[in-house]
């Protein structure tokens, strides 16, 4: 297993070269020089040299790449120009936020979509079966921006009952239980988008897995056995059906970044999708690029963990 | 003649999909005794693999539904026990083994376990006394390094190898019956041979009825000691395995042997039966092998025959063998 | 006399063993049959007819901006009423459609032909192109889409004209979505190539280049046309999305997506839904008729899959 592990994190080597050549040149691309960040607007044309100088803008292409990236290892990323800080010690509590949004509810989702996709393929074309494939296929259609959008207008506008957006009632001086709820309160609407638009999928990928599996030799050896039509489904079927369902856990990890940077700015979560976009409407690049260094490095760990899942479940790939 | 072990009579097992009924096995009539080994021979199609899975109580619902008739297994009818029950003799006293050795085998669980979870299943066994019992019974059906072998998965093994596993997974139970549905079909001839000696032999061994389903007269020779023939959902012909092979009567049995190539016999060229099964859907009228029966008179094309008795224990249902035409 | 023609249906078809059907109308056959594919071919039907006609559906043009009459509450003249500008809402939807389905075909095209060629480049040479190539692949598709299409939008954005902004976005999403299907029709050629076809190919001193275009990818057109399908409706949510956030499709050309941008007015949001209601109904049904489609042509082309 260990030597599987370290297999995988040879693989990745290229992928991270490659995947840090392309979020250099993206940040290369950007407009303006680059510098002005540390400076004022009336600094003089010598100045703005001796800036581009001191950030080594004036050295060859490849070279800032190397240094870029030297740095990024040490965990230098820059100074955000918002916040006039390191951004390595501004994006912490933003990760913190949305992990305990997003990461939380699309668990969850996972916990009620597999049971549900495995009902649904278990009672294929029953009218249960029917209900959530219909139930699906609409949840797949709508676009998260829209369905969090028409959330807001009936349950905060029309029927108040949850706040508009934030993360927490503005001026509200609480502490403990008091606060805790408070931010419950404020995570319900975010919270239904996330867990919706994650069940929808996953409990169609989970049915046409469960379908594929039960349909197996295999499965009508376990029912010859006099196994319960229990053992056969959740221990005989569901433990091959969990390979594709992991393999795609692996591929909906950068799905949920999508869903954090819209959602948050929807509903003003302080996160890290939010600050994203504050980021990119006010140019400031460098908490942009370690944003996406950031996005990009989760990615990467869901597909190893996946990978590593992966084998886990599926004795056929430890021989190879 | 002994007793019984498992008697099947009028079974009805039928289809309902959206293009018509399909009557899959539509009153089959057979019957296997303790330690003997019954074969159901006919082209694929016929009904011979719904007719074990009726026995097993495992039609595929919902569209699989069997419709009539009573199996009396020592005397119960297995129609009429719940699905409880059922399930206690499934894989104990009644247990299956299938065409593909490749395919049937979990490929996530070990052999050991798969196993082991019939023993701990039926014979209440513990893990230790199931993992003992396991490895007995792989060494039994020839497998070597038996330990070894609890270990490994399926993907690990070659064909012969998992059907041994299959074998001995179905045996371990100690099985009054074993259905064995075309078990050699996917091996190479030379491991068919070997598989084919080590049932004969278990079946002594442990006095285990088998009903061996197949469509090669070959297997069936070497194995069987009763014959059914199945056409189309129907039993066309039975006998002792002797009668069957000198003495064939209905027009597909010999359509069947004729298309078997025979050493003792010089032939220039072997026949085939014409035409193919019919579709299930549109059975013809009469009798459901008179399109390609090259004795089919009138009445073959209007009335279907029954199955009679010709001489004793030998049973044909062909209006042209009681000469009834 | 009267001659009676029936449909064939695919019973019907399936029991004349005769009758010869190709692919394609077996395909169609088997699509006619499906309810929920037949819905959502209505759906798209109406959609496409008013996005194509959309000048003759509507007296209005979508950018004539009167200031006399901002922000009107929907009307008999103005049937979802007016925006900031005085414009009619209901034209600007009807173009804005026309936008969106353009921005999502054209997306799929390019993401399509990037797939076809690095895809079948990668299945038929195989050796250090295809490792190159699919590890190129790889990071692409692990790269989270929307946070890259956001910041390459805005990187980018800045360095082209307002109105050439909706062909950035169709590159973006088009560049971003091909190792999906380069992926899938490599893994199609790879188990085509060994087939006996392929053999004969080559014993008959065929061409690499026209191996790959008149035998290899035509045996894929199955999947690509219900991958095409499936990444339309991707592409209209992403360009909507992107929209939406400001970084797609400018005003002020109309798209769905930017004309839902209004609700991130919180008055508009609470209290004019006619101006954000409406569009995200009309990407909702784009994609669900699309999705529908897809559905069923992947059942058709595969009919051993389960859905």
């Amino acid at each position: 297993m260990l030597k599987y592990i370290c297999r995988r994190l040879l693989h990745m080597i290229p992928v991270v070269i490659i995947m840090s050549i392309c979020i250099f040149g993206i940040m290369k691309m950007a407009p303006g020089d680059g510098v002005g960040y540390n400076l004022s607007p009336k600094a003089t044309p010598e100045q703005k040299v001796a800036e581009r100088k001191r950030l080594g803008y004036d050295r060859p292409v490849y070279e800032q790449y190397l240094r870029w990236v030297g740095r990024t290892v040490q965990g230098d990323l820059g100074d955000s120009s918002i916040y006039k800080q390191p951004v390595s010690r501004i994006i912490r509590p933003f990760i913190w936020n949305s992990f305990k949004l997003n990461v939380v509810c699309f668990l969850f989702s996972y916990l009620i979509s597999i049971p549900l996709g495995i009902i649904c393929a278990v009672k294929q074309y029953s009218k249960w079966d029917n209900f959530w494939s219909v139930f699906s296929t609409f949840g797949i259609s709508m676009p998260g921006f829209f369905f969090a959008l028409l959330l807001i207008y009936l349950f905060s506008v029309k029927i108040p009952l949850f706040p508009i957006n934030g993360m927490q009632t503005p001026g509200l001086n609480a502490s403990g239980m008091t606060a805790a709820l408070d931010q419950l309160n404020h995570m319900v609407l975010p919270a239904i988008v996330i867990v919706i638009g994650g069940l929808a999928g996953l409990l169609r990928y989970t049915r046409t897995s469960m379908l594929e599996v039960i349909k197996q030799d295999y499965i009508r050896t376990a029912r010859s056995k006099g196994l319960k039509e229990k053992v056969v489904i959740y221990k005989h079927a569901f433990r091959n059906a969990l390979i594709p369902i992991i393999t795609m856990i692996g591929f909906e990890i950068p799905a949920l970044f999508s869903g954090f940077v819209i959602l948050e700015t929807i509903f003003l979560w302080p996160g890290i999708g939010k600050i994203l976009m504050d980021a990119i409407y006010r140019r400031d690049y460098n908490l942009v690029m370690a944003l996406n260094l950031f996005f990009a490095t989760l990615t990467l760990l869901g597909n190893l963990l996946a990978d590593i899942g992966y084998a886990a479940v599926d004795p056929r790939i430890k021989v190879e | 003649m002994g007793k019984n072990l498992i008697e099947v009579k009028g079974l009805k097992t039928y289809f309902y999909t959206k293009k018509g009924v399909i009557k899959a096995v539509d009153g089959v009539d057979f019957a296997i005794q303790s330690g003997k080994t019954l074969g159901i021979v006919g082209e694929s199609g016929c009904g011979k693999s719904i007719t074990s899975m009726s026995i097993m109580g495992l039609v595929p619902a919902p569209h699989g539904k069997i419709e009539g008739g009573e199996i009396f297994f020592e005397d119960r009818d297995l129609l009429k026990l719940s699905e409880e029950e059922m399930r206690k003799i499934r894989g104990n006293d009644i247990s299956m083994i299938f065409q593909e050795p490749m395919t049937s085998l979990n490929p996530v669980f070990t052999i050991g376990d798969q196993i082991t979870e019939v023993l701990i299943l039926h014979q209440k066994l513990d893990k230790a006394q199931a993992t003992k019992k396991a490895m007995d019974m792989l060494t039994l059906v020839g497998i070597a390094r038996a330990e070894k072998i609890v270990k490994e998965y399926p993907h690990q093994l070659s064909g012969g190898m998992r059907q041994r596993v299959m074998i001995a997974m179905a045996l371990s139970c100690m099985p009054k019956l074993l259905i064995a549905d075309e078990p050699t079909t996917a091996l190479d001839v030379t491991i068919q041979a070997q598989i084919l000696e080590l049932m004969n032999g278990l079946k002594e061994r442990l006095d285990t009825a088998i009903m061996l389903i197949t469509h090669d007269l070959g297997v069936i020779a070497e194995m069987a000691d009763h014959v059914v023939v199945m056409y189309a959902g129907k039993v066309v012909e039975d006998a002792s395995v002797e009668e069957l092979f000198e003495n064939p009567k209905h027009p597909y049995t010999l359509g069947l042997l004729n298309s078997k190539p025979n050493m003792s016999v010089e032939k220039d060229r072997l026949e085939n039966i014409p035409g193919v099964v019919p579709n299930p859907i549109q059975l013809p009228e009469g009798c459901y092998f008179h399109p390609r029966c090259k004795y089919a008179t009138d009445k073959c094309r209007q009335a279907q025959p029954e199955l009679k008795e010709y001489t004793s224990g030998h049973k044909v249902s062909c209006f042209m063998v009681h000469k009834e035409v | 006399m009267k001659i009676e023609i029936k449909k064939p249906t695919l019973s019907a078809l399936q029991e004349d063993k005769e009758a010869v059907i190709g692919p394609w109308k077996m395909i169609w056959i088997r699509l006619r049959e499906n309810k929920m594919a037949l819905t959502g071919l209505i759906i798209m039907g109406v959609i496409i007819f008013i996005s194509v006609f959309a000048p003759f559906l509507t007296p209005y043009d979508p950018y004539q901006y009167d200031f006399g009459i901002t922000f009107q509450a929907p009307s008999m003249k103005h049937w979802l009423g007016t925006d900031e500008m005085g414009r009619d809402y209901l034209t600007r939807i009807l173009y804005g459609g026309r936008i969106s389905m353009q921005v999502g075909l054209f997306s799929v095209t390019v993401a399509i032909g990037l797939g076809a060629l690095i895809g079948g480049i990668s299945g038929y040479y195989g050796g250090w192109i295809d490792n190159i190539l699919m590890r190129v692949g790889e990071v692409i598709s692990s790269l989270p889409f929307m946070p890259f299409a956001i910041t390459i939008s805005a990187v980018l954005g800045a360095r082209v004209k307002e109105e050439h902004k909706l062909y950035l976005i169709m590159i973006i999403i088009g560049t971003l979505s091909w190792p999906g299907l380069a992926r899938l029709i490599r893994g199609q050629i790879l188990s085509l190539r060994e087939q006996e076809f392929m053999q004969a190919a080559t014993a008959l001193g065929i061409s690499d280049r026209k191996k790959i275009v008149k035998h290899l990818l035509p045996n894929t057109y199955g999947y690509l046309i219900v991958n095409a399908t499936l990444g339309m409706a991707g592409a209209i949510m992403s360009e909507s999305a992107l929209s939406f956030l400001g970084l797609g499709v400018a005003p002020p050309v109309p798209t769905w997506g930017n004309l839902i941008l209004y609700a991130r007015d919180m008055y508009t949001l609470m209290y004019r839904p006619w101006l954000w209601v409406p569009p995200g109904i009309c990407i909702f049904l784009a994609v669900l008729s699309i999705n529908l489609i897809g559905d069923a042509l992947r059942d058709a082309v595969d009919p051993k899959s389960n859905r």
